[in-house]
Parts: structure tokens; C-alpha cells; sequence
């Protein structure tokens, strides 16, 4: 699958990846190639196989078959110095509780082979960029599950590496934790190829360039976040009224590439959901949203609010596959893959 | 091999860091300390110093107290080597950093062996005790703690590798001392075979009770040198592939 926009230049090559755990194939014959400076989501439901992909990625498991190569290094013949292209943070953040936060630190880097004369300037500069200069002196068993996050962050840069690799890098944080969780992540796409993993739709539009969307096991499809977030806004359109909601409705369903309409009463207002139809091109459902607010202005209600609407992960894979929904999705896909952008 | 010193130091961090470590070496010398004690007190008492008995011969080589300390304090040292750090997720962290899984090992390994040593070395205080009551042979002292330190290689060794095997700190813990009570037991079999037969041969040889009589004898065989040298070299061999063998499973 070739996708636009990434450079000559290979970091990674993926080719025909896959990996079995017994007789369940968790990744299965996935190829993608990542460019120099890209910041690329990685996204899917629980269970897609992206933390499998992650780990073999970071070294930690060997693929059952096909290849990965990194910055021209085979992660299995050339295990070492693939890895040390790499600084991963593994989903679950695994950390020694009894050491500091900066003992930790200085470890890490002599493991990961960081001269010994920049250590101590690499360990202070990756506590800076991470934010746990505060919490230096702390013992990690006492930190906050913010913390220990950026700490595993700090952890993944303090080698310098080209490759950034995150896994789930916001599981677990509270929405303001989550918010600085995206900044970093941005701000680490100016010096390193990042790859973040999530379930999330709105954390891949938050940080990444370009999206990645894996589901059982394959790779599903691949865009820049631009051409995901356009999917996402000409999805459904919601329009909050005033006046007469009833009537609203009615000249809704008039509007060409409308395909269903929801009503529902909030106070003495109504909102109303329209959702547009598969297949339509983007610009047609751009000349929909202008002739929805048209339609129910000239009903005679008042419109206070249009903002997007829908643009769920399943909606998205659909888009995206040009496949309908229940095509691509044959298990039922879980509420937490709503896009839920704060 | 660069790996080795930073996970070696942190080894030996993480072990002294916990109560465990310090609860281990206290255990242990007491057990040692009133061990001399009761020999001393014996050997004073005998008026008549007859045959080669010495109270170095004895506290090396001739009780089980040697043998039954080292089966209890070894599981403990070398359950959390490996069994710890898949259990919290940490072998992820350790394992996606550029490191071998034979420096990994080894590190870990040397950790336990520096600390087995460290749990010996009061125990030299006996010596110079004994040395000004009276003559010691020093180089049957030399040749005992040589002993001590093969017999603890190879158990360390055998411990670290029931703790790459398993996920669970308690079942590296149970492995680790069965393995070594069947040895021990073995060796006491030395005692109820007929001598002659091929079980008493077999026996005799891994019996660690008559190898570290010959230890605290003086007496250094080069059976014993292959036997504990084969001991340690293998189960570490095991545990390397064990841990290569991880991101497969």
C-alpha cells in the first residue's frame, strides 16, 4: 500500500510482518514504510495487534514471519543496533519502584550506551523535555500515574534515538494529563519519527501527520490525519435550533445526501443530527452542511450552533476502506471507539 | 557485553535496597556465627585433638549446617532475578534496550555471586580467631573457601536458572530448593548404597558433603572442579536461550 507523502528515505520498512501467538495470528501480513521526521498514529481497537506490531518494532518480540528493518538494521539479525534506534515506552510504563526518578535515568542511559561524559547532560535535558525535573529526587514507586508516564517518556528519548516509539502514551491519564501528553508527543515530532499507538481517533488528529489504521491483525488503511479528519467532519453535521425543532426535522430530510435525522429536545432548544450518506464526495457533503442550515433556516427555526458530528472509528474505517461498516467490523466494534476528542 | 556493569550495579542495588537482602544476611551469619561457636566450645572441650579433625575441617566440611544454610538462603537470593522483572512488565523495558540476553545473564548473575560473597566474608573473622589460638593451615582455609565459593556458583547458577524459567518468584523459589535438596539427598545416598554399585558411584560423586570434606581438608580435585564448573556453566547456558527464547514465546 503505498501512501502519499513520505519521503525516500526509509526509517522503518515493514514488509509482510506477521506474528502468531500459538494459533491466533495477532499481526498478520502488514507492510508499511516510515520516513525521517514523521509522526505517525498508530490506530485501531483493543486487541487490533498494535501493541504486538509495537513490541516487534522495539525489539522486545521477533516477528513469526516477513521483515522489519530499522534505519537499514533487521530486527532479528541485527537485534542490537536496531534497538538502539529505537526508545520505546511500553503500554503498561514498566518502571524499578525503588530507584529515583534520575538514578533510573542514568541507568538507562549507560544501558542504552549513552557516552558516559553526556550523560548526565542527556539524562537533564530528557527530564526537562519530559517535565520531571520536580520529581528528580522522588522514588518512582511514589510517583502519580502522570508521572510515571512522563518518566517512561523521558526514558524513550534519553539516548537520543531517531525513532520514538510510544504505546498508548495517554492510557490512564486525566483530560488535563492527556493534554500535555499530546503536546509532548508534538513537540518530540520536531527531532525524532514518532510512532503512537492509540484506540483513540481524536489523539491521532491531536499529534499525528499521518495515520496508520489496523484492525484484526491487517493494516486496514493508511492517510495524512487531514484526509481522517475530513472524513470525520462530512460524516453527520449537528445543528442546535430554537423555534419550531418539528418542523426543522421535516426540512432536513429534504436535503440532498441526507440519510437519517435525530431529534432530541435539550431544554427549550432542540438538537438535531443529520447524517449524511455513503459515498458522497467531500465536497458534495460540504454543499450539504450549507444547504442543511438553509433548509432549517427557511423552516422558520433559528440556528444557534452547526459543528460536526460522528466520524466514529467505524465510520472512519469505512471511509477509509470503502467498505460499509459492518463489512469491515464483524465482532461489533467497543463504545470507547467513539471519538471522543476533549 | 557494555550492558554488564550498568544492570550489574543496579542488581545489586535493587537486592540491598530491600529487607530481604539484609534479613537474609543476618539469618545467615548467625546461623554461622553460633555454628563456630558450638565447635569451638566442643573442640575446647576435647581434651585429646586425635586424627585430622580440625574446627576448620569441621565447620567447612563435617556438619550439615553448611549445606542446610545454603539450601534456605539460596532460593530466596536468586527467585527475583528473573521471575521479578517479567512479573512487573520491567524485563520490557530491559529487553528493548540494546542489550544481549548473555550480558544480561551474566550480570545478574554476578550480582548474586558478589553478594554470596559479601555473606562469607565475616566469617574470616573465625580464621584469625582461630589463628591466634593456635596453628591454621592456611591453605586448607584457602582451599575450604574455594570450595564455598564452587559450591555457590553452581547453586546461584541452578537458582537463576529456575527464575528465568518461570514468571513466578514462589515456583523459581520451589524449583531452586528442590533441585537442591535432591542433590543433597543424593549425596547422602553416598552413606545407604552399597559400595561398589553404580549408585553409590554416582553418589559419591555429586555428594556435596565428601567435596567439601575435601575442601576443608585441603584437598582441591579436579572431579570437583568439572563437576561445580559444569553445574554453573549449564543452567546459565539454559537461562541465556531461555531469555533469547522469550521473544518468540
Amino acid at each position: 500500500m503505498g501512501a502519499p507523502g513520505y519521503k525516500p528515505r526509509d526509517l522503518i520498512t515493514v514488509s509482510h510482518l506477521t506474528r502468531r501467538y500459538g494459533a491466533h495470528t495477532a499481526v498478520d501480513d502488514v507492510s508499511f514504510t516510515l520516513g525521517k521526521g514523521e509522526v505517525v498514529g498508530f490506530l485501531g481497537p483493543n486487541g487490533a495487534g498494535k501493541s504486538t506490531t509495537l513490541r516487534i518494532l522495539a525489539g522486545f518480540l521477533g516477528p513469526t514471519s516477513g521483515t522489519v528493518t530499522i534505519d537499514g538494521h533487521d530486527v532479528v539479525t541485527d537485534s542490537l543496533e536496531a534497538r538502539r534506534c529505537v526508545g520505546y515506552m511500553p503500554e503498561t510504563v514498566p518502571l524499578y519502584p525503588e530507584m529515583r526518578v534520575v538514578e533510573y535515568l542514568r541507568f538507562r542511559a549507560e544501558l542504552k550506551r549513552v557516552p558516559r561524559a553526556s550523560r548526565a547532560s542527556w539524562v537533564d535535558d530528557a527530564m526537562h523535555k519530559a517535565g520531571v525535573v520536580a520529581v528528580a529526587h522522588k522514588r518512582i514507586g511514589h510517583l502519580s500515574k502522570g508521572y510515571r508516564q512522563r518518566v517512561g517518556l523521558a526514558d524513550a528519548i534519553v539516548a537520543r534515538p531517531p525513532i520514538v516509539v510510544l504505546d498508548e502514551p495517554t492510557a490512564g491519564l486525566d483530560p488535563n494529563q492527556i493534554r500535555e501528553a499530546r503536546e509532548l508527543v508534538r513537540a518530540l515530532g520536531k527531532e525524532h519519527t514518532v510512532i503512537v499507538s492509540t484506540h483513540i481517533l481524536g489523539e491521532v488528529e491531536a499529534c499525528a501527520t499521518r495515520v496508520l489504521l489496523i484492525h484484526q491483525g491487517k493494516l486496514r488503511a493508511q492517510g495524512t490525519t487531514g484526509e481522517i479528519r475530513a472524513m470525520r467532519t462530512k460524516a453527520a453535521v449537528l445543528l442546535v435550533v430554537s423555534g419550531d425543532g418539528e418542523a426543522a426535522e421535516r426540512a432536513l430530510r429534504q436535503v440532498q445526501g441526507v440519510s437519517r435525522v435525530e431529534r432530541e429536545a435539550t431544554g427549550d432548544l432542540w438538537t438535531l443530527q443529520a447524517r449524511f450518506g455513503k459515498g458522497g464526495s467531500p465536497a458534495a457533503r460540504a454543499s450539504a452542511v450549507e444547504a442543511c442550515v438553509a433548509a432549517v433556516v427557511a423552516a422558520g427555526a433559528g440556528v444557534r450552533e452547526v459543528r460536526p458530528a460522528g466520524g466514529s472509528l467505524e465510520e472512519v474505517f469505512a471511509a477509509l476502506t470503502h467498505d460499509a461498516p459492518g463489512e469491515t467490523d464483524s465482532g461489533g466494534v467497543a463504545p470507547e471507539l467513539e471519538a471522543d476528542a476533549p | 557485553m557494555s550492558a554488564f556493569w550498568p544492570i550489574f550495579k543496579r542488581e545489586l542495588f535493587a537486592f540491598f535496597v530491600t529487607p530481604l537482602a539484609w534479613v537474609l544476611i543476618v539469618v545467615f551469619l548467625v546461623v554461622q556465627g553460633m555454628h563456630f561457636y558450638l565447635l569451638v566450645s566442643h573442640f575446647s572441650a576435647t581434651a585429646d585433638l586425635g586424627g585430622d579433625e580440625t574446627p576448620l575441617s569441621a565447620f567447612f566440611g563435617n556438619t550439615v549446617l553448611l549445606y542446610l544454610v545454603l539450601l534456605v538462603l539460596v532460593p530466596p537470593m536468586t527467585m527475583r532475578l528473573f521471575a521479578e522483572e517479567r512479573r512487573s512488565g520491567t524485563i520490557e523495558s530491559l529487553m528493548t534496550a540494546p542489550v544481549s540476553a548473555t550480558s544480561v545473564v551474566l550480570a545478574k548473575y554476578a550480582s548474586v555471586l558478589v553478594t554470596y560473597v559479601a555473606m562469607w566474608a565475616p566469617t574470616a573473622l573465625y580464621l584469625v580467631i582461630l589463628g591466634r589460638t593456635g596453628p591454621l593451615d592456611w591453605r586448607a582455609a584457602a582451599s575450604a573457601y574455594c570450595g564455598v565459593l564452587l559450591v555457590g556458583a553452581a547453586y546461584l547458577s541452578l537458582g537463576l536458572c529456575a527464575s528465568a524459567l518461570t514468571r513466578s518468584q514462589f515456583l523459581a523459589m520451589v524449583w531452586t530448593a528442590l533441585v537442591l535438596l535432591v542433590l543433597f539427598i543424593l549425596g547422602v545416598g553416598e552413606f545407604v548404597t552399597r559400595e561398589g554399585t553404580a549408585m553409590h558411584e554416582v553418589c559419591a560423586y555429586v555428594s556435596v558433603w565428601a567435596h567439601m570434606n575435601d575442601f576443608a581438608s585441603g584437598l582441591v580435585d579436579s572431579r570437583r572442579l568439572v563437576f561445580y564448573g559444569t553445574l554453573t556453566a549449564l543452567p546459565l547456558f539454559v537461562a541465556t536461550r531461555a531469555v533469547s527464547a522469550w521473544r518468540w514465546g
